[in-house]
């Protein structure tokens, strides 16, 4: 089950960054090419405030969901001042109070998420006319990503990686 | 007071090693919590935190940096800096210098560069006789001074939360950078001399033509994005899609050497460095929303009035803090916790808010090389099987010239500014 919840994690944040960066390239397209054509034929031009916001919700969504796939991958970066210091169940005990503090912070962040998706599902993107509930709703699922993947370090811990900042 | 019990709390967690970016989290909710503000602010940061034009440069520009690395542009550029400059006495480690500037400008990532130079150079360095402790000195340093080199996610960062354009940042970057270098070339031409650093041969015009040619497709990235930049045609997030267009189809093209699959794992790992990115910024922005309610900045602003007509001594300060964040907790947390304290009192003191950021750019590019545990300098030791004190006094010498740079810098803002003013993006 955490397999293939993670495989469908990790595909989504891999196509939410080709979605992120095609749009660029169709956004730059149409505002220096289709934009010069048009301008020369005098004809209306091609909109492209839709580029903004498609970017824009993609990179939320990338973030929120990235963010949790990284507890477990361990790429968040964390200093290591004392803590390994300390004897093997000590450190691992430690680990698991850090892992449901962060679960903690999924179930508030995935709470209030939805408390304000819904105050905003009346209101609707000016650009695609997409309702902005879809925006707020990158928190609720980043929430509740991050908190299953806070328990399961909890439960069966990921080997430690260096991160790569 | 609220302020001070998320200070307390923030620290607490972040020495009992919880990752900086869920102390500042939970440190963020504590304090809306304790401050009886809204809770929702919570989600509501997260996401407009995250939901930014400006931001989506830092995936392009990572992809972009991450698939040119794999086609193995990096060893192109070392080549030709070797032919450039390798047969002048040092001119092996002087072209470890020329590499970091130009490499940085197609390497988004500190760690990622300073792997790529180490793995790329340190065997050359070897076989040519130089000790490692010099070797790994010559990584650490040059990849610090490539912090100024534009695109960094650092400057997209910190432009970002100084709501400054990232475009005159970038601009800007290129001149104060080739100042440290010239600052640690002079070092290694010193060193080389004194200590009898060997010289390769003088190459023969086809090996440097021919070097020219393989680096010619790195070395497009700069010349595009300075000149769109300086035309004023492109903006920092269209130069990171242009750039990620460019590396995809040389890629595909030129190299031919990077499968699909591989393709979608540099996607991938882009993805989650990008979201470890941007996540720190849109949690840290429930820090700025704490810190706005609470009116700390005019009591800082207050507290450090008397320093309001020594400008130079504000930066020395404040470039000296901005270092040690860097050290201790990498450069991302200086930039979202420091930086937006300190910038509103710098503004207000009339420091132009691009020099500032250049400033603390470098001070921050510093401080992750710093002894004893900046992450970029342990890095860089890893590859010569070096430990910071066997490294440390041969490392003094290439900090001083570093700190010299920094200095330069701070006292003369014309470094930094004379370009993005000259194409009118600057008063």
């Amino acid at each position: 089950m955490m397999k293939w919840l993670h495989r469908v994690a990790q595909a989504s944040v891999t196509l939410l960054i080709v979605v992120a960066i095609a749009n660029l390239l169709v956004g730059v397209f149409l505002r220096y090419f289709v934009g010069a054509i048009t301008d020369y034929l005098d004809l209306d031009p091609v909109p492209y405030v839709w580029v903004e916001e498609v970017g824009e919700m993609a990179l939320a969504w990338l973030t929120l969901l990235g963010a949790a796939i990284g507890v477990r991958q361990r790429s968040h970066f964390t200093l290591h001042v004392w803590v390994h210091t300390w004897s093997a169940g000590a450190q691992r005990a430690m680990e698991i109070a850090h892992h449901l503090l962060i679960a903690g912070f999924g179930v508030a962040v995935a709470w209030y998420g939805w408390r304000l998706s819904r105050l905003n599902f009346d209101l609707t993107s000016p650009g695609l006319q997409i309702n902005m509930m879809w925006l707020y709703a990158s928190s609720v699922v980043g929430g509740v990503l991050l908190t299953i993947y806070a328990l399961s370090m909890v439960i069966s811990p990921s080997a430690e990686q260096t991160e790569g900042h | 007071m609220t302020l001070l019990w998320v200070a307390l709390v923030f620290v607490v967690l972040i020495l009992l090693s919880m990752p900086i970016v869920f102390s500042l989290g939970l440190a963020g909710l504590f304090g809306l919590w304790h401050g009886g503000y809204p809770m929702q602010q919570l989600s509501s940061a997260l996401v407009s935190g995250s939901q930014s034009w400006v931001l989506l440069a830092i995936p392009a520009f990572v992809f972009a940096g991450g698939l040119m690395e794999r086609c193995g542009m990096s060893h192109a550029l070392v080549e030709f800096a070797r032919a450039l400059v390798g047969w002048v006495r040092g001119g092996l480690g002087m072209s470890v210098i020329v590499v970091a500037y130009f490499f940085s400008d197609i390497c988004g990532s500190k760690m990622a560069e300073v792997s790529a130079l180490g793995s790329s150079l340190m065997p050359p360095l070897t076989t040519a006789g130089y000790k490692k402790e010099d070797s790994a000195s010559l990584i650490a340093a040059g990849t610090a001074m490539g912090m100024l080199v534009p695109p960094a996610i650092f400057m997209i960062v910190i432009s970002q939360v100084t709501n400054t354009s990232a475009v005159a940042l970038f601009v800007a970057g290129f001149i104060p950078a080739a100042v440290i270098m010239l600052c640690l070339m002079c070092l290694v031409y010193w060193r080389a001399r004194r200590l009898g650093w060997p010289v390769d041969a003088r190459p023969s015009l086809s090996r440097l033509g021919q070097a020219g040619m393989k680096a010619a497709i790195p070395l497009v990235v700069p010349v595009v994005i300075l000149s769109g930049f300086v035309m004023g045609i492109i903006t920092a997030t269209e130069a990171g899609a242009v750039v990620a267009g460019y590396a995809l189809v040389v890629s595909r093209l030129v190299y031919r050497n990077v499968s699909w699959t591989e393709m979608a794992r540099i996607a991938y790992d882009s993805a989650i460095l990008t979201a470890a990115v941007v996540f720190m910024l849109a949690v840290a922005s429930i820090f700025q929303y704490l810190m706005g309610v609470s009116g700390a900045p005019k009591v800082l602003a207050e507290m450090l009035q008397p320093l309001q007509s020594h400008q130079e001594l504000f930066l020395f300060g404040t470039a000296l803090i901005s270092m040690l964040f860097g050290m201790i907790l990498e450069g991302l947390p200086a930039a979202v916790v420091l930086i937006p304290v300190v910038f509103p009192i710098a503004e207000q003191m009339g420091i132009n808010p691009i020099h500032f950021n250049i400033v603390q750019t470098a001070a921050v590019g510093i401080g992750l090389f710093l002894p004893p545990m900046g992450v970029g300098l342990l890095m860089a030791l890893k590859f010569g099987n070096l430990t910071v004190a066997q490294h440390f006094r041969t490392y003094v010498p290439y900090l001083a010239a570093l700190m010299f740079g920094l200095s330069l810098i701070i006292v003369f803002p014309d470094i930094a500014l004379t370009l993005p003013r000259s194409v009118g993006l600057v008063r």
